[in-house]
């Protein structure tokens, strides 16, 4: 599996993940640790810029991915 | 005994924080319990430092942004550091609802004397919804968030030792999310499945296992 910070380079990973934000409902904030809160259309900006807040979201979707793969 | 408690608010993340933390101090002092706040501008160092040392909590709850080494409190001014002050944390149960703090200053605050540590390893995140800023405990989506965070500090509360209550709030972030994937769910309730199974994986109890307070 790629690092955290390499996983948006993967175009494939870029957009699942998107797709998976994109159908959020509108009112959605996910607060990300220190870095704060975010709605859905700003999560997905930083998934396509493929900054520390998208990678970390990418991180999360692929890693429960893995767990099932695991279990 | 006695719980100090950091409830900085100057942000979304750190309002919700503080807000639902709201029913772990009811419970204290139900049950008793002499509860220091520190809420909003109370959330300082200075005010930190000199009531951990006065009260000698012997349970400690920290709300607020972090780092692995570090735990802040109201506009992020740090309260506690490893290497630093991290000593004030012996010989008591802590935990910090603060990021990625389980992975340096958690593991250094109980090198030395009979000290717990529960937080997480890497980053808290929760959802929430836009409509509920101004009201976080109306906030059905935070809710399972934020029941299965405050869960450690109320199995503490009510006697179960540092291990059993890290187990009980990690069964409660499990049987939420299983419950979020077994109802007919919806892209919400799937994203939300995914942050919640992330917060489980990471927290951890450090140090004295079987502690009580």
């Amino acid at each position: 599996m790629a690092t955290q910070k390499d996983l948006l380079k993967d175009e494939e990973i870029r957009k699942l993940v998107t797709a998976r934000l994109s159908v959020l409902s509108e009112d959605t904030i996910i607060s990300v640790g220190s870095d704060g809160s975010f709605s859905r259309d700003e999560l997905i900006e930083k998934v396509e810029a493929g900054d520390r807040i998208g990678n970390k979201i990418a991180q999360i979707e692929m890693e429960w991915l893995q767990s099932f793969k695991q279990n | 005994m006695s719980l100090l408690i950091t409830r900085p608010d100057h942000e979304p993340t750190t309002k919700y924080l503080s807000a639902w933390s709201e029913k772990i101090i009811k419970l204290a002092q139900d049950k008793g319990q002499k509860v220091l706040d520190l809420k909003s501008k109370k959330a300082t160092r200075k005010e930190f430092e000199g009531r951990i040392s006065k009260l000698n909590p012997s349970l400690v709850v920290l709300n607020g942004h972090g780092s692995a080494t570090a735990i802040g409190g109201q506009d992020d001014e740090i309260l506690v550091e490893a290497g630093d002050n991290d000593h004030l944390l012996h010989s008591r149960i802590t935990y910090a609802v603060s990021c990625s703090c389980g992975k340096k200053l958690g593991p250094k605050s109980v090198e030395k004397g009979n000290a717990t540590f529960i937080g997480y390893d890497d980053d808290f995140v929760f959802t929430s919804n836009r409509r509920c800023l101004s009201k976080p405990l109306e906030d059905k989506r935070a809710q399972p968030f934020m029941e299965a965070s405050n869960h450690i500090a109320i199995a503490l509360l009510k006697g179960h030792g540092a291990h059993d209550a890290s187990k009980r709030s990690k069964e409660m972030f499990e049987k939420s999310y299983k419950d979020l994937l077994s109802s007919n769910a919806d892209a919400n309730s799937l994203q939300d499945a995914r942050l919640l199974w992330w917060n489980m994986t990471h927290q951890v109890c450090l140090g004295n296992a079987d502690a009580r307070i």
